[in-house]
């Protein structure tokens, strides 16, 4: 249980910044999601609290002490790795109790503390077998036990569910949290998954480039992206080009894109100009097909329609110059090429200055 | 071509490799129980007459394999050592050169034996005064270098490293994550190396018969020595020994890692 905050971090690997400036404070059992895309500088992050890559400059502290010169070993810091790193020679018993026998442990405080832990990821009983005699999700909670069974002050969770199927990764994601919460211990989870990160995290970070893109509730960066690249990887589809129109009324302000005009919230588009250009974003669950003429609603051509499970995806062609993508929770009655009307919910449209 | 032609074409031609690999072994054992004092096959009768003379005859032999021991487990002991940290140290860092330095590892199973010895040669009679053991300890630890360094190598090469890292987040110190994890899961290339390095220095003739002072002489030499003045079945019961020997070290190697290392 610790505080953690990094003050300035960066990472150069040559001519390659990996991590370029990173400020964070992570408070006493919060949990923490980088998110990213692959080279977006979340694992060197990682890799350099755990202390295995050393920073080219700025400070890692931990409940307020600069760990900077304490070798990885004598950090205290539990990781989950992406391949889950079980020592394949030992039993689980074996896997897990490794971190208590360096650590002195007598054979009984051992042996009852292997067995707490091992009960509180479900997993009693499997003490004798080997990871390999293990299912995926088995060893992925080896893994998580013997990252907690030491107790450490901060657990690092490196895409802790990238190789899991999906049913597995939604019970897992539940048992991470409900131990994350019943130990209250300082976590920081690395994942290129927004889903994974929205639904574990007290807070999300997106990272590009190795720099911080937006700090926020996985609420506040689900539903209003601070920049078009966090929308774009927060899974916003469909993005429109525009003018700042006049001044706002009824709390709307026009936005004109091409010769139409969409309403957007004022709040959201208060420091725009009159006549500057810029970006709106949206999500495609926020789009709906409407019967009538609604302010906001605009007819255009389905031009293709993907069936996904629970919703339908629509590229609709005609309501603006770009296509809009409108997902749909039940199957129209429309088909490709039909004509239809595509309502866009001003309070679920995001601007960005362009 | 039909494919059960085929088949049992491949088992003819099978076959007759094991016979030609095998019946030579097999005649020299049974020749070994021989009475008479010239190697004959079928024997005509039965004796062990011959595994005696290997204690009693003039050349000694138990001298011989006591010093190729002695040699081969030195030599090996020390090359273990040398040739795990050399191969960890090509494995696990990314560097400049390290392809050269692994191949500059295994240089020596490539140059000729008997071009090596002779440059040996050559540096003892300038310094003078190396003793016997030494001559020899000193080659051999150069040649059998690679079987230990490419076997190891073999290991390293699949390792898992994230492992180390595991172990050193839960607390290991560098000597206790190598100890406790890399050089287990290590070890089968290793052991394989050690055998393959081991049976290497204790068969080998060249650089031996080049090096060797008459006051330290291991078996191949002594029974090279042998043949050359008597050619009688002590050396098939010599033969036969060796054969059961090397068994039971490939036996004891099967239980101890698996023979599948062998032949990757």
């Amino acid at each position: 249980m610790a505080t953690l905050e990094l003050k300035g971090l960066v990472k150069r690997f040559g001519d390659f910044t990996a991590v370029d400036g990173m400020d964070l404070q992570v408070a006493q059992g919060e949990m923490i999601a980088l998110l990213g895309g692959s080279g977006c500088g979340k694992t060197t992050t990682l890799r350099m609290i755990a202390g295995f890559t050393e920073p080219t400059g700025g400070t890692i502290l931990v409940d307020g002490e600069d760990v900077g010169k304490i070798p990885p070993y004598k950090r205290n810091i539990g990781i989950f790795f992406q391949n889950y790193a079980l020592f394949p020679h030992m039993t689980v018993f074996e896997n897990v109790a490794f971190g208590l026998k360096l650590q002195k442990c007598s054979k009984e405080e051992t042996a009852r503390r292997v067995g707490e832990i091992l009960s509180l990821v479900k997993l009693t009983g499997l003490d004798g077998r080997y990871p390999r005699e293990l299912s995926g999700g088995q060893q992925q909670r080896v893994a998580l036990a013997r990252a907690l069974v030491t107790r450490p002050s901060i657990l690092l969770l490196d895409e802790p569910l990238s190789n899991l199927d999906a049913k597995l990764r939604v019970e897992m994601q539940v048992e991470i949290k409900r131990i994350q919460r019943e130990l209250g211990i300082t976590t920081i989870i690395v994942t290129h998954d927004h889903e994974e990160a929205v639904s574990l995290a007290d807070r999300v970070i997106v990272m590009n480039q190795g720099r911080i893109q937006q700090i926020g509730t996985p609420q506040e960066i689900f539903d209003h992206p601070a920049s078009p690249f966090v929308a774009d990887f927060m899974g916003f589809s469909t993005f429109l080009h525009g003018k700042a129109g006049g001044a706002p009324r009824g709390g709307k302000r026009p936005i004109l894109c091409g010769e139409k005009t969409l309403w957007v919230a004022q709040e959201e588009a208060e420091d725009l100009d009159e006549g500057e250009s810029c970006l709106l974003a949206l999500r495609s669950e926020s789009m709906t097909l409407v019967e009538a003429r609604w302010e906001n609603a605009f007819p255009g051509r389905i031009e293709s329609m993907t069936y996904k499970g629970h919703t339908t995806r629509l590229e609709v062609s005609g309501c603006f110059d770009e296509p809009v993508f409108p997902a749909l929770g039940e199957i129209p009655g429309s088909g490709v090429g039909d004509e239809v009307l595509v309502h866009f919910p001003y309070r679920k449209i995001c601007v960005y200055k362009a | 071509m039909d494919d059960r032609r085929v088949n049992w074409a491949c088992r003819v031609l099978a076959g007759l490799v094991m016979v030609f690999l095998l019946a030579p072994l097999v005649v020299i054992v049974i020749a070994s129980f021989t009475p008479t004092a010239l190697i004959t096959f079928p024997p005509k009768g039965f004796s062990l007459k011959w595994y005696a003379n290997i204690f009693h005859a003039s050349t000694h032999f138990i001298n011989g394999l006591v010093n190729s021991l002695k040699l081969g487990l030195i030599a090996t002991g020390v090359d273990v050592f040398l040739g795990v940290f050399a191969a960890l140290a090509v494995c696990r860092y990314d560097f400049k050169g390290k392809n050269a330095l692994l191949n500059y590892f295994t240089s020596p199973m490539y140059v000729p034996s008997v071009a090596f010895a002779f440059v040996l040669l050559q540096v003892y009679s300038q310094i003078g005064g190396i003793p016997g053991m030494a001559r020899l300890l000193i080659g051999h630890l150069v040649i059998i270098l690679p079987y230990i360094v490419r076997n190891t190598v073999s290991v390293l090469h699949v390792f898992d490293w994230t492992l180390e890292d595991a172990a050193t987040s839960l607390g290991a110190a560098p000597a206790q994550v190598f100890f406790k994890i890399t050089l287990p899961l290590a070890k089968p290339g290793v052991l394989a190396g050690a055998l393959l390095a081991f049976l290497y220095s204790f068969d080998e003739v060249a650089l031996s018969s080049l090096l060797s002072t008459p006051k330290f002489v291991t078996l191949p030499i002594r029974i090279m020595n042998y043949m050359e003045l008597t050619f009688d079945p002590t050396l098939a019961a010599i033969s036969t020994l060796l054969i059961l020997a090397s068994l039971v070290l490939i036996v004891l190697m099967e239980k101890l890692v698996g023979l599948d290392m062998f032949v990757k």
